[in-house]
């Protein structure tokens, strides 16, 4: 597959942006050190230029439209893309916890408790960090629909680690709004 | 000298075997000429094929995956493909035709997990620097309104429009119910004041 048949200058659109937050949020759920996973892991990939440090990272992040303190600056495409990078290292070190998740061969119960113990990690995140009145986070926090939700973000996550996943997540995050 | 390369997660294995093409400059540790690969899939048998047989398999998981990942799973694999892909009740349908007549195809079922595992494997191989075999694959781009438009649920896509014509509806109905103002008439002449003057 090309990898160059994304043009590296387009930027994200919002609803782009809220996704890629969504997965950074779920990676912080999933490892309770992934704040800090982010920063070190920008650092270490070279990010220091576009995020000089950890409140300049989270500022990028705000621009999530869902975000209780949004930012309306537009995000540059090298922003994004250094945060697509973050989130599939992230992925790729939490490959084995999301693959437990996905996998049916897990004893159902045992997977239920993970699962259980996962969406209440997100829930106090999305309670913490988004702004309630949007409905796409009352649909996060519906017992029903964020269920669904949080799946589609984990096997999301799952298809982004490695190699691939990088270009592959970057085009489904470039998906025109619907 | 037969070279071998290996991709492995916890249930899905890749195994190319082939030889440099030293007609094309390669290196010796360099794949070229694919002359076979095995797949193990986790609960089933080995699988072997040619080179058109992991061609046909990339062709189909790659942009599944990609689908799959904007949350709108697509079958991919045409009908005289060998490999073709399919999501079924919440999982996911492999579906491997044989060339040989009367042999029915083998359908394996993979969750999200093995899936995953087997998207990871081709990744590694069709990325490997050490095969240098030109993959067609479909080139990634961003998906348009009209594949997305599954994603959202029927009721809530045509709630807008169906708001609008019952509301058209609803006030046009009412309206109709008020009665017609009569042209006013012109008491001297009895008739329409609207009539040219003699």
């Amino acid at each position: 597959m090309a990898d160059a048949s994304v043009p590296l200058q387009t930027p994200l659109s919002r609803r782009g942006i809220e996704r890629l937050d969504l997965m950074l949020l779920c990676a912080e759920a999933l490892d309770l050190n992934g704040g800090e996973a982010m920063v070190w892991l920008s650092e270490e990939m070279g990010f220091t230029d576009l995020f000089p440090n950890r409140v300049e990272l989270w500022k990028r992040r705000c621009s999530n439209p869902l975000r209780r303190n949004t930012r309306r600056a537009a995000l540059k495409p090298e922003e994004t893309d250094a945060l697509i990078r973050i989130l599939n290292a992230l992925a790729e070190r939490l490959y084995p916890m999301l693959r437990t998740l996905l996998s049916s061969a897990e004893p159902p119960e045992l997977n239920q408790q993970r699962w259980d113990l996962f969406r209440g990690r997100l829930r106090e995140l999305v309670q913490e960090r988004l702004n309630p009145r949007r409905g796409g986070v009352q649909r996060l926090l519906d017992p029903g629909e964020g269920a669904e939700l949080s799946r589609e973000l984990v096997q999301a996550m799952a298809l982004s680690a490695g190699e691939g996943g990088f270009e592959r997540l970057r085009a489904s995050l470039l998906d025109a709004a619907v | 000298m037969k070279l071998t390369s290996r991709y492995e997660q916890t249930s899905c294995r890749l195994v190319v075997e082939g030889l440099p093409d030293l007609s094309a400059g390669q290196d010796s540790s360099t794949i070229g000429i694919v002359t076979g690969f095995s797949m193990g899939l986790a609960g089933h048998t080995d699988l072997e094929g040619q080179r058109e047989h992991l061609q046909a398999l990339l062709a189909a998981v790659i942009p599944y995956a990609r689908h799959l990942l904007s949350a709108v799973p697509k079958a991919f694999g045409a009908a005289d493909s060998p490999v073709a892909i399919e999501p079924s009740d919440g999982r996911h349908q492999l579906e491997l035709r044989s060339r040989q007549p009367n042999t029915p195809p083998l359908k394996i079922v993979l969750d999200d997990a093995e899936l995953s595992d087997l998207v990871r494997c081709l990744d590694q191989l069709r990325l490997d620097r050490r095969l240098a075999i030109p993959f067609e694959l479909p080139e990634l781009h961003p998906l348009s309104r009209n594949d997305l438009r599954h994603r959202q649920p029927l009721l809530r896509r045509v709630a807008a429009p169906l708001v609008g014509v019952a509301t058209l509806l609803i006030s046009a109905s009412l309206l109709s119910l008020l009665p017609t103002p009569k042209a006013p008439v012109d008491v001297r002449l009895n008739r329409p004041t609207l009539a040219l003057p003699r």
